[in-house]
């Protein structure tokens, strides 16, 4: 096998579960964003974008809609004859099923898929995260910093701060300090869970780990503390641009909102960097001559004669006659009958929304429109 | 194989009346319907019938159709055995009307006599259809008859035809002592040794030979009925994958019955339009009754009525352009139109 530079490895297992009845059936990385992607498409296509060929996927949770999706990488021009796209599902040993218990112990389980292709460096991603980046630039600056582990790092809200994990740098930006998820965040500077390590101190430290009894096998609360206290070169690498964690209904519903603000940090018509993603081949989108379309990002194969005010509609979404939506995110292939209303909504893939439905939200609370909602709405239905 | 259909597309047809959309390319290759090209009909009709090996005999000004089918991917063509086949004439100077040149074909011999396939149907390339080819596949070997011609039930041929693949290479092997230059020749021939049968279609069904008709076609694509004809879920149009973001309807813009692709960003007003893929439509301009091609960009306070813009074109802002619906203004590809240009 051809030697790498640098392999990617994509932890593509989270089971999202503050995304409730979305995840059920899927992992975190497949649930649909932005009218025709899947949160994955954010890391792969700046995988591809960035020159990284070599691709490995660790999938656990949910896998069968992720795995099919991703197939042989070729929606992100992924199918290579050397490196490329590889799904890498926890299996079993001689005596035992490895589940992954962690994501250190998810790569460390992998290393072997790593040697293969003898890199110098391995890029850690996480398939949570919406951004564009380019690896690329984050790699010189690993090889110019001479640098063991560099991080990358972004600055978030004050009242944020303890879901990530916080870091303390010295004026050269070397970390002095990392605190996973802490309860009094020091400083707002947060991991975006992006590690690029040197391949001979990844293989030791994972190898260390592994052998900790005590070790919960996650990189932020148990492999970069131990990289700290033996000193090793840690570097931050600043991010400056849009990046954010969908973990909550609310957040994936501001997350397709930020889309529709003329002033998007996340620019998705940059022919520079394109996002890309497995395409539904469906026909044009038609406005009738009923529909009235504001402020929204509309997808193809959707069929709309009534009325849709600040939503992302995704594929082969119908919106039927005098249905109103406001502010809300219909995902693929949902059918909202005619004279609905839905406001503050996401409606969830597939769901049939009968005739005359009211769904609106009279706090800040985004609704998540399910078909087993729905029976509960409609018993006889 | 037994039962099995090849597909056989010509693309050599050229109408003089389609010129200036017909510069830069072939009519195969003639965008339609905001993200498609005319070949993408008969060549997903051909798919969705089961047929896995079709071949395309296109002439002069192809770089735009093999760019746009490439290895057949999307088309799921791509095949270790069978899939599609290119065979641009090495002929230059021959008829390019009469569908199933025999000559043509005959440059290309060997294919025949390699495929497995019982039966060919020789398609046109620039028809706008649905249908499955199955039914009339059945249809031909219950009759009994050689050749099955298409028919539309308002009026004549398709220009497609049914025959089986042996029958086929001894009509083109045979052409000199025939006289038979293509299929047309054959199933109008009174004197013919062959039985010739019309199957009657009764779908929607347009051939595109003029800008008037292009022009209409395209128009008829926003009324339902036509629409759900064309693009049922089960038996999908394929075309060339893009990766463009959804559509951007931006505040102040308004749409009405329209049809418009991905990653077009809209900021003006759109009616009884056919917008495709890339196009950026200025605040103020205002769209109606036009077929505005790939990465158009109109600028402000633009008035177009009747208008089709080609790929690529650039209206200054201001710019008033207006055409009929018996004959609308053609705007050729890669040009820039400027508010003083027309005044």
């Amino acid at each position: 096998m051809a030697k790498k530079k640098c392999v990617a490895m994509l932890l593509a297992g989270g089971k999202g579960s503050r995304l409730n009845s979305l995840t059920k059936e899927l992992a975190k990385p497949a649930v649909p964003f932005g009218g025709k992607y899947r949160i994955i498409d954010f890391p792969l296509s700046n995988c591809a974008n960035s020159n990284i060929d070599t691709v490995g996927v660790l999938t656990q949770y949910q896998p069968l809609l992720l795995n099919s999706y991703i197939g042989i990488g070729s929606a992100w021009d992924l199918d290579r004859k050397d490196g490329g796209v590889t799904v890498l599902p926890p299996y079993a040993e001689s005596s035992e099923v490895k589940w992954y218990t962690g994501t250190a112990s998810a790569i460390y389980q992998n290393l072997n898929y790593l040697k293969q292709y003898q890199p110098d460096y391995v890029l850690i991603l996480s398939g949570d995260h919406i951004y564009k980046m380019n690896y690329e630039n984050m790699l010189e600056y690993h090889i110019e910093k001479r640098a063991d582990v560099t991080i990358s790092l972004i600055e978030v809200p004050w009242n944020e701060a303890s879901r990530f994990g916080i870091m303390d740098t010295d004026e050269d930006l070397r970390i002095t300090d990392f605190d996973e998820k802490p309860d009094n965040p020091k400083n707002n500077l947060a991991s975006m869970g992006i590690y690029i390590f040197s391949w001979n101190i990844l293989k030791e430290y994972l190898e260390m780990d592994e052998r900790n009894p005590d070790s919960s096998h996650d990189f932020g609360k148990d492999v970069i503390p131990m990289l700290l206290e033996e000193n090793k070169k840690l570097f931050a690498y600043p991010f400056k641009g849009y990046w954010k964690d969908v973990g909550t209904v609310k957040s994936l519903w501001e997350a397709n909102m930020d889309l529709l603000s003329e002033d998007c940090d996340l620019d998705l018509f940059d022919h520079g960097w394109r996002i890309y993603s497995v395409n539904p081949n469906q026909p044009p989108q038609y406005i009738s001559s009923d529909a009235i379309v504001k402020e929204s990002l509309i997808n193809e194969g959707c069929t709309i004669e009534g009325e849709v005010d600040k939503s992302v509609l995704f594929q082969g979404v119908t919106v039927g006659k005098g249905t109103i939506i406001k502010e809300s995110v219909i995902m693929p292939d949902a059918i909202i009958g005619s004279n609905c209303l839905i406001e503050k909504a996401i409606v969830q893939e597939d769901v049939k929304v009968p005739d005359g439905t009211v769904i609106r939200s009279f706090d800040d609370e985004i609704i998540l429109v399910t078909n087993e909602m729905l029976s509960g709405l409609y018993p006889a239905f | 194989m037994k039962r099995e259909l090849l597909g056989v597309i010509d693309a050599t047809t050229y109408h003089d009346d389609l010129e200036d959309l017909l510069t830069h390319r072939s009519l195969a290759a003639l965008p339609f319907a905001g993200r498609y090209r005319i070949i993408d009909f008969v060549l997903s009709n051909m798919v969705n019938s089961g047929i896995r090996s079709v071949a395309i005999f296109p002439k002069m000004q192809y770089r735009s159709l093999m760019d746009h089918l490439g290895s057949g991917k999307n088309w799921d063509l791509n095949r270790k055995r069978d899939g599609l086949f290119f065979f641009p004439s090495p002929i230059v100077d021959f008829d390019g009307n009469k569908i199933g040149s025999f000559e043509n074909f005959a440059a290309n011999l060997d294919f025949f006599y390699r495929s497995t396939q019982e039966y060919a149907i020789i398609t046109n390339c620039n028809t706008v259809f649905n249908m499955n080819f199955r039914p009339i596949l059945d249809w031909h070997s219950r009759s009994g008859c050689d050749i099955t011609e298409i028919h539309h039930k308002d009026g004549g041929s398709m220009e497609m035809y049914l025959i089986k693949t042996s029958l086929l290479i001894k009509l083109i092997e045979t052409r000199n002592e025939t006289g038979y230059t293509c299929m047309n020749d054959v199933v109008n021939d009174l004197q013919n040794l062959y039985s010739v049968c019309h199957y009657e279609y009764d779908g929607y069904a347009v051939m595109i030979d003029s800008i008037e008709n292009y022009f209409s076609t395209s128009m008829n694509l926003l009324q339902s009925e036509v629409w759900q004809q064309l693009f049922p879920k089960d038996q999908p149009i394929f075309t060339k994958v893009k990766d463009e973001p959804p559509t951007k309807h931006v505040k102040g813009s308004e749409v009405r019955n329209s049809m418009i692709a991905n990653g077009c960003v809209i900021n003006g007003s759109v009616e009884n339009s056919i917008i495709s893929r890339g196009v950026k439509i200025g605040k103020g301009a205002v769209i109606k009754n036009c077929i505005i091609m790939q990465k158009c960009q109109i600028e402000e306070n633009c008035y177009l009525d009747s208008v089709i813009l080609d790929k690529d074109v650039k209206v200054e802002a201001g710019t008033h352009l207006s055409g009929t619906a018996q004959s609308p203004f053609v705007i050729r590809k890669g040009t820039q139109q400027g508010a003083l240009m027309n005044s």
